[in-house]
C-alpha cells in the first residue's frame, strides 16, 4: 500500500467521487472505506499489483475505484440499480474493473464470469453475511484471502455485535476458512468489524 | 460453461453472451472457475488485456440491461414521485417555520397565539406575503407556488396509484398506498413482505426499541394515516390496524402479480375490517 506522511493514497486519475488529491495521488479516506480503515489499523494489509480480486458489494464503486488502482482487475459485483449506474460510470473510466450487475446471494448467476481469485472481499449488508461468503470459496484460489467486512447490525439487531462477530469467526472457521485477523473498525465505522481469512 | 460458451457456441457478442448467461445452470459443487488462457487458446482474445476488455464489454452491456429493465417495473416513477412529494412537505414547513420566526424578529407586537398548527402557518403565510419586507413578500409568494405544486403532486400520486396498485389504492387510498410501496422499497418486495411487517413499516423506530428493550411493540406505521385506523376507537385500532395490513400485502400480491382491480377481494377486505370496527361499539 502507498501512503504519503501516514495518509493512505491510492495511484490512478483522480476525480472519481470528489476525492482529495496529495502528491498526485488519490487520497483514500478511511471514514469512507472500510478497507482504508482496515489499513490504519493493521498496516499489513496489503493489496499486490498481480492479484485478481473479486468484490462483492460493490455499491457506487468508490472503494472499488481504489482498490482498481492497486491490484490487477477487480470483478465488481452489486445488485441496486441506482449505485450501479455510478459503478458503470467507474468501469467506463477504469479497464481493469468488470462489473456484474447480480446478486450476491445467486453466484451460480454469474459463475461463468468469473476467473479465480486471489483476494474476495465483501462488503455486503444482508443478514447472512459468512453464508454469502462461504457460497463464493469456489471463486477463491487455495491460499487466497477472504476479507471480510461484518456489518453486525444487519445480521441480527437482537444480538450484541460482540455475538455476531464470534459466531461469524466461528461459521467461517467451520467451513474450512483459517481466521487470520479480526478487528472492530472503531473508530472508522461503528458496530463494523473486519475478519480475515485464508482459504487452506 | 463460460461466458464466451463451449463446443460449436463460441462468441464474444455481448448480445450472444448475455443471452447465455441468462439461461446457464452452473453447478457450483462441479465449479471450476474461468481461465482466460483458454479464450485465448480459442482465438477469442489476443492477450490479458483484450480478454478483460472483451469481457467488460458483454457484463456493461448485460447491466445497462438489468437496470433498464428495473426501471421499467411501473412503480418506479410512482415512488419518486411520492419521495418528492414528502419531501416537498420537508421543505415547505421548514420553511414555513423559519419565515415565520422571521417576521415575528421584527415585528414585537405579534401575537404568538398562530405558531405551532397547521391552520396557523396557512394564515401566516398570506399576512407575511402583505405585511413584511420585500424579501419575505417574495419567499412568501414562493412557498405559496410549491404549496400548489405540492398539491398537484399529490392528486397525481393518488390518480397514478389507483392505475399501479389499484388493490393497495382501494384499500387505504391511493396516498398511503404508495407511501407504504415506498417504504418498502418496491412493488416486488411489498409482494413478499409478511402482514406483520406492513403493519409497523414507518415505525421502526418503535419497532427496534420493542425488540432491544421489550417496551410495547408498535401498533401501526404509516398505516396510521388512513382514516380507517386512525378513526378507529382505541381498544380495536390493534386489531384493525393488523387485519388491515394482513388484506394490504394480499392486495400487494394481486397488484404486483396480477396488475388488475379485484373488486371482490376489495369488497370482502372492506366489510371484514368494518365489521371489527363495529364488534367494538
Amino acid at each position: 500500500m502507498i501512503s504519503i506522511d501516514g495518509t493512505l493514497v491510492s495511484a490512478g486519475e483522480g476525480g472519481v467521487y470528489g476525492e482529495r488529491m496529495v502528491g498526485g495521488h488519490r487520497v483514500w479516506d478511511p471514514y469512507r472505506s472500510k478497507l482504508s480503515a482496515l489499513w490504519y489499523l493493521d498496516k499489513s494489509t496489503d493489496l499486490s499489483s498481480d492479484a485478481v480480486v473479486l468484490y462483492l458489494g460493490a455499491a457506487n464503486g468508490t472503494t472499488v475505484s481504489h482498490v482498481a488502482d492497486y491490484v490487477e482487475s477487480v470483478y465488481a459485483v452489486e445488485f441496486a440499480p441506482r449505485p450501479m449506474q455510478d459503478l458503470l460510470m467507474v468501469a467506463r473510466k477504469r479497464k481493469n474493473i468488470v462489473p456484474i450487475f447480480a446478486d450476491a446471494t445467486q453466484p451460480q448467476r454469474y459463475a461463468p464470469l468469473l476467473e479465480a481469485a486471489d483476494i474476495i472481499y465483501q462488503d455486503v449488508a444482508q443478514p447472512n453475511q459468512a453464508g454469502i461468503a462461504i457460497k463464493h470459496l469456489p471463486f477463491l484460489k487455495k491460499g487466497g484471502v477472504l476479507i471480510l467486512m461484518l456489518k453486525t447490525r444487519s445480521v441480527d439487531i437482537r444480538k450484541s455485535p460482540e455475538e455476531v462477530f464470534a459466531d461469524t469467526c466461528e461459521e467461517l472457521s467451520r467451513a474450512g476458512l483459517r481466521v487470520q485477523k479480526s478487528l472492530w473498525l472503531s473508530p472508522y465505522h461503528a458496530d463494523h468489524a473486519a475478519i480475515v481469512c485464508e482459504r487452506l | 460453461m463460460y461466458w464466451y460458451g463451449s463446443g460449436t457456441d463460441i462468441s464474444t457478442d455481448p448480445a450472444e453472451v448475455a443471452a447465455r448467461i441468462r439461461t446457464a445452470k452452473t453447478d457450483m459443487t462441479k465449479y471450476v472457475p474461468c481461465d482466460w488462457k483458454q479464450a485465448q487458446q480459442l482465438g477469442l482474445v489476443k492477450n490479458r488485456h483484450d480478454y478483460i476488455e472483451t469481457l467488460c464489454r458483454s457484463t456493461i452491456h448485460m447491466s445497462e440491461e438489468g437496470i433498464a429493465a428495473c426501471s421499467q417495473e411501473k412503480d418506479v416513477e410512482l415512488l419518486q414521485m411520492v419521495r418528492t412529494l414528502d419531501e416537498m412537505d420537508t421543505v415547505i414547513n421548514l420553511l414555513t417555520e423559519r419565515l415565520i420566526d422571521w417576521y415575528i424578529s421584527i415585528t414585537p407586537a405579534f401575537s404568538r397565539k398562530y405558531r405551532g398548527s397547521a391552520a396557523g402557518a396557512a394564515k401566516l403565510l398570506p399576512m407575511i406575503g402583505k405585511n413584511g419586507t420585500e424579501s419575505m413578500k417574495k419567499i412568501a409568494r414562493e412557498i405559496l407556488s410549491m404549496s400548489n405544486a405540492r398539491t398537484n403532486l399529490m392528486k397525481e400520486v393518488s390518480r397514478i396509484a389507483v392505475s399501479v396498485i389499484p388493490n393497495m389504492s382501494a384499500l387505504v387510498g391511493g396516498l398511503v398506498a404508495a407511501r407504504l410501496v415506498s417504504r418498502t422499497g418496491s412493488l416486488a418486495a411489498a409482494a413478499k413482505m409478511p402482514g406483520s411487517s406492513m403493519q409497523v413499516i414507518g415505525a421502526e423506530g418503535a419497532l427496534f426499541s420493542h425488540i432491544r428493550t421489550g417496551s410495547p411493540s408498535p401498533k401501526h406505521g404509516i398505516m396510521f394515516q388512513h382514516r380507517r385506523v386512525h378513526n378507529a376507537p382505541r381498544e380495536v385500532r390493534g386489531h384493525v390496524a393488523r387485519a388491515l395490513a394482513a388484506k394490504l400485502v394480499i392486495a400487494a400480491r394481486l397488484d404486483y402479480y396480477r396488475g388488475e382491480l379485484d373488486a371482490k377481494f376489495v369488497d370482502e377486505a372492506n366489510a371484514k375490517i368494518d365489521r371489527l370496527m363495529e364488534a367494538e361499539k
